[in-house]
């Protein structure tokens, strides 16, 4: 911890001194999300970028690095902080049934995934492996597939558990024929959560292996519910996204809401973990000038980490959906700019 | 002689990078005096001037500040007994 001294001296030589000690939050790690997990290598290179973000199913069996992208080898190895967001959620591509398969020499068999989220009125509901199906182990075969090919990456991630538990919950879900409500479906992820949080930290795992659960971060109970001291003390960050979908929304506004919830809802263990934003983006439709709005989050994140609580350590642009950067030229340009101020030097 | 006394404050615990840094320091002496010199001239003839007065600071106190980070601290102001110092985080 530095330490200013003062001293004061008089003309025959006494003195007294006084110390004050004071903390210096590191530099935060400015990063992105290029849409369609696509290779964001020439939209990064030259820029201060230091963060990733990537979406994989455990329903996949190219996890690490994820099929047809040795580029994430690539900028890991060269430093990049990856935030591996590695969903239950089924993305709906190939077979959702059953499947078997073998990971060093040992065959699992997992079964179809039996639960629905994101139940949102009107829209077909994903499948993902249920809760339920997490706590009886039927699912140990598809994190084994994940760690082992983790192991050959030679570097460290976060594993950030689900993307937005709130979103996948805010309707509901569905397993093996029985409805859960919102507050019911948090308990359970919780419960979930900790057992493949578990699952993972008696494994040996690489170097600077983290582990974090996602949240979208936009309704108070539900923040308060999935984050239960129990598990935060299995976790090393905080998580949750921040848009901007309002002419109204401001930067300081818009990463300080879920913050202020968290220190005033949450305990001494989640406060002690630093935040890391997986998604931020801007929408252009409501924010056409997106630079302008980009530019303001400096600022805005070098005086949230000034206040007390947890401290913002990553912050990853999302460049796809509501962040989508249009023209990306001058989007990019204006993120390119925003990680070259303080506090992301 | 008595000895000085002194404290440090910083405006927050915790500072992020390019953050402005504020210390307040409070600092005396009970030896520091404040002694005022009082002048007149006065000629043969027995006519004076008006006097002229003139204050010294006796055992003035010197501050250093260092930070072990190597930061370099400006100080901004120094009334006597409260000197402000800023750095940049």
């Amino acid at each position: 911890m530095p330490r200013v001294t003062v001293t004061v001296r008089d003309s025959t030589g006494q003195t007294a001194t006084a110390v004050a000690n004071y903390t210096l939050v590191p530099p935060v790690l400015g990063g992105y999300y290029l849409s369609g997990n696509a290779d964001p290598t020439a939209d990064m290179s030259g820029g201060n970028f230091r963060s990733l973000t990537q979406y994989r199913s455990f329903a996949d069996g190219n996890i690490f690095p994820g099929y047809n992208r040795p580029w994430l080898v690539t900028l890991g190895r060269s430093g990049v902080q990856v935030n591996m967001v590695l969903e239950l959620k089924h993305y709906g591509a190939g077979d959702a049934g059953p499947q078997t398969f073998t990971v060093d020499g040992v065959s699992y068999t997992v079964p179809a995934p039996a639960m629905t989220i994101q139940q949102r009125p009107g829209t077909v509901w994903p499948k993902a492996y249920g809760y339920s199906q997490v706590i009886a182990g039927q699912c140990d075969g598809l994190f084994a597939r994940a760690l082992s090919q983790y192991r050959t990456m030679g570097f460290g991630v976060n594993i950030q558990l689900a993307s937005e538990l709130d979103t996948d919950h805010e309707f509901g879900t569905t397993e093996a024929g029985k409805a859960y409500t919102w507050a019911e479906s948090d308990v359970r992820a919780v419960q979930a959560m900790t057992y493949i949080v578990n699952w993972f930290r008696v494994k040996a795992l690489p170097q600077n292996t983290t582990f974090s659960v996602g949240v979208g971060g936009f309704d108070r109970p539900s923040f308060q519910r999935t984050h239960p001291e129990s598990l935060m003390s299995r976790l090393d960050f905080l998580q949750w996204n921040v848009y901007a979908t309002s002419p109204s929304h401001t930067a300081l506004d818009r990463f300080r809401r879920t913050k202020d919830w968290a220190v005033a809802d949450l305990g001494p263990v989640a406060l002690s973990r630093p935040i890391l934003v997986a998604e931020w983006g801007v929408r252009v439709a409501e924010i056409p000038d997106q630079a302008a709005w980009i530019a303001t989050v400096p600022p805005a994140i070098a005086r949230l980490n000034a206040e007390r609580g947890p401290y913002f350590a990553r912050t990853n642009y999302f460049n796809s959906g509501w962040g989508t950067l249009s023209p990306k030229a001058t989007g990019l340009a204006a993120l390119r700019a925003a990680y070259a101020r303080p506090p992301y030097v | 002689m008595a000895s000085p006394t002194v404290t440090a404050s910083l405006n927050a615990a915790t500072y992020a990078p390019g953050a402005q840094m504020l210390l307040t320091i409070n600092y005396g002496d009970p030896d520091t005096k404040t002694l005022t010199v009082t002048v007149v001239v006065t000629d043969a003839q027995g006519n004076s001037s008006a006097p002229a007065k003139v204050s010294a600071v006796i055992d003035p106190l010197t501050i250093t500040v260092t930070d072990d980070s190597r930061r370099t601290w400006t100080r901004v102001s120094d009334n006597g007994a409260v000197a402000v110092y800023r750095a940049v985080a």
